[in-house]
């Protein structure tokens, strides 16, 4: 239990996908732009993340080495497709905006490095783990970068039509916030942000690891 | 339990049992899901439809080969996705121009007169807050009412672009000229869109 709370943790913080590990930052940075296409991308994310973290590690002993990429890529790009189906069904706005970015996450760096780094040599509980914990950690992120974006940028945030927060008509957002550059400072920040928060963890660790030692001497 | 060696029929067998496995959860998904996406993607399209051509009572999808070849040669390199006759001569044109962040694609409604009765944006992937102007602006999509499809390309002279917008807003336009350049073609075969 404590091995899988250490594994899911990690892709929250010290291993998070965006802010640490810095791979599949070309969707985010593209849907990043509205605080409803985020949640459901993360959501997305999360999932196909999970199930395909979990077939390969339940099968990894069953896939030969040579032909592990051609597997990994069958059963990512079956529940993406799977995704991308339902989303069209039930929530057409979201996926009109997300558009090419859902089919895409087939080839998110994310998915695959987690199936090749962590999957493939692990056991199944550890790899949902993984899955769960990365997944979440990329959630947390894109969906912080699309607030601060939708808010900065257009002065109010919607969610499936209804306006949960809304300035006043005074209110003229900086367009940039909306555009790339924009989603580039702003991540930068949020990477900085990361950073310190890492380091006020790793230093607090060594503290209470230098304390336990010392009391064990003593 | 050791990995499985690389053998060329493991290799094979791994392949295929995978590629089987999934293809037919996704023709489960499919079959789920088909019904409900057809019917999403026919209440946007009558949604628009309704929005430019009000007066009508339904809208029936042309079907002519001959008419659609027809069309697409009118407009040109807008792609024409879809024509749909609402009774009276009158008809939609739902036309798929290039905006700045790929085709949008829009409903444009001309009557029996040739004059365009409407435009409305169906789905697009603008850069939120610029590009998504074209929706929003005030008098924008408006100012396309009234053009007379018999003469679209005088009629364009007087187009007004949103600043800031310059792509996503000849999008419209070509959108429109290409809607006008349809009607103009299918009635001068014999008046109005044929079933």
């Amino acid at each position: 239990m404590r091995e899988w709370i250490a594994v899911f943790r990690r892709g929250l913080a010290v291993d998070n996908p965006l802010t640490v590990l810095m791979i599949g930052l070309c969707a985010t940075l593209a849907v990043s732009t509205k605080f409803e296409g985020a949640l459901f991308m993360g959501m997305a994310v999360m999932f196909v993340l999970t199930m395909s973290s979990t077939i390969i590690a339940a099968l990894r002993d069953f896939i030969p080495e040579k032909v592990r990429i051609p597997v990994f890529i069958v059963v990512i790009a079956s529940f993406v497709t799977i995704v991308d189906l339902t989303m069209h069904a039930f929530i057409p706005t979201v996926y009109t905006f997300l558009g090419v970015w859902i089919p895409l996450i087939v080839v998110n760096c994310i998915i695959l490095g987690r199936a090749e780094g962590f999957a493939y040599h692990n056991r199944v509980h550890l790899a949902v783990a993984d899955g769960l914990g990365m997944g979440l950690g990329f959630a947390f992120v894109i969906v912080l970068l699309a607030t601060i974006r939708e808010f900065v940028g257009s002065g109010e945030i919607v969610f499936l039509g209804s306006t949960l927060v809304r300035l006043g008509d005074w209110y003229r957002g900086p367009g940039i916030a909306l555009l790339f550059p924009g989603a580039f400072i702003i991540f930068g920040f949020m990477v900085a942000g990361a950073k310190w928060l890492n380091g006020r963890l790793e230093s607090r660790r060594i503290q209470a690891e230098a304390c336990a030692t010392r009391e064990a001497s003593a | 339990m050791a990995r499985m060696p690389s053998t060329p029929l493991r290799m094979i067998l791994a392949v295929i049992i995978t590629s089987v496995v999934s293809a037919s959860s996704l023709a489960f998904t499919y079959q789920l899901t088909r019904d409900r996406i057809m019917e999403q993607e026919r209440l946007a399209r009558e949604e628009a439809l309704r929005e430019v051509l009000p007066q009508a009572d339904e809208f029936v999808e042309v079907e002519d080969e001959d008419t659609l070849t027809t069309a697409q040669d009118a407009a040109g390199e807008t792609p024409v996705e879809g024509l749909f006759d609402a009774g009276n001569g009158a008809f939609g044109v739902l036309v798929a121009p290039r905006g700045y962040g790929g085709p949008m694609r829009m409903v444009i409604g001309v009557d029996r007169d040739g004059k365009v009765t409407g435009v409305s944006i169906v789905t697009q992937n603008e850069t939120p807050g610029l590009g998504t102007k074209i929706m929003t602006e005030p008098g924008f999509l408006d100012q396309f009412a009234g053009w007379d499809a018999s003469d679209i390309d005088g009629a364009a002279g007087g187009f007004d672009a949103i600043s800031g917008a310059t792509r996503s807003s000849n999008g419209v336009r070509a959108g429109v000229l290409a809607a006008g350049h349809v009607w103009a073609a299918l009635s001068g075969e014999g008046g109005g869109a044929e079933r």
